[in-house]
């Protein structure tokens, strides 16, 4: 009987080691799709990144100050349950819009904190929005938008 | 060891949580304009254990100064260590490890 259950186990173990994060190999999205960072507002970045897309708002949870003291380091955290192989984040206060473009890894988590610049100006008056898109590894396209007000004078972004 | 990053990785039930602090000028292109400098900011991330890529990214010149950032992974034990590669627009890159606690 002993001998019985530590052969199971055994087996249990063995099935239990592909589990573990499939790798991938790194993706440099600013040497695979250029125009995306260099595109002065969100749609068209957006577009340059993933093509003509219509993402529904869903699964995407982004968390911002409501008012940022100083616009030299915003802390954006975005979370998220879905399946995605792409996460990608945009803003619409500085001079292009791409931020940052995750790929992440199969059974990976969606769990992403990082601090920003955020420009405030004359023309956005200090009022942003943030805009997160998952591409999921069902082929389908996710949304996640936020504002937030920026103090002036924080940022020479 | 240069001390370019700190940081921090610990494991938590079955995710690791890792926090990093990298050292980095993240010169924007008007930032640089003004200062009569070249523009040089942190293009890409990765982090690893072992082989295996845990955290992937690719940045742009809005990453705040020496920039913080968070991720968590799972499928690590405590005593691997985390591996962490950032690039810059130079061409630089900077690897720094941390054991898993």
């Amino acid at each position: 009987m002993e001998r019985r259950k530590f052969l199971g186990l055994g087996v249990m173990a063995l099935a239990a080691l592909p589990a573990t994060i499939s790798a991938i190999t790194s993706i440099d999205f600013r040497a695979t799709k250029p125009d995306t960072w260099t595109a002065h507002k969100v749609d068209d970045a957006i577009k340059a990144l993933f093509g003509d897309i219509t993402p529904v708002e869903q699964g995407i949870e982004l968390t911002l100050p409501s008012v940022a003291s100083s616009g030299a380091a915003v802390p954006v955290a975005i979370k998220s349950d879905l399946d995605a192989k792409t996460v990608a984040v945009f803003q619409d206060m500085n001079p292009e819009s791409a931020t940052a473009v995750f790929n992440v890894p199969e059974n990976g988590i969606i769990d992403y904190f990082m601090k920003i610049k955020l420009k405030a100006t004359d023309e956005n008056g200090g009022k942003g929005v943030i805009t997160v898109i998952a591409e999921g590894r069902d082929g389908k396209f996710y949304i996640g938008k936020k504002s937030l007000d920026v103090a002036k004078g924080g940022c020479e972004g | 060891m240069a001390k370019n990053m700190k940081i921090k990785a610990k494991l938590k039930g079955d995710t690791v949580n890792a926090k990093v602090i990298a050292k980095h000028a993240m010169l924007t292109y008007d930032q640089a304009k003004a200062k009569g400098k070249e523009a040089n900011f942190i293009t890409h991330i990765t982090a690893k254990v072992g082989d295996t890529i845990v955290y992937d990214v690719s940045t742009s010149q809005f990453w705040s100064k020496d920039p913080q950032f968070k991720f968590k992974f799972k499928g690590a034990a405590k005593g691997d260590e985390l591996a962490i590669t950032w690039t810059d627009l130079s061409g630089a890159t900077t690897t720094e490890s941390k054991k898993i606690k």
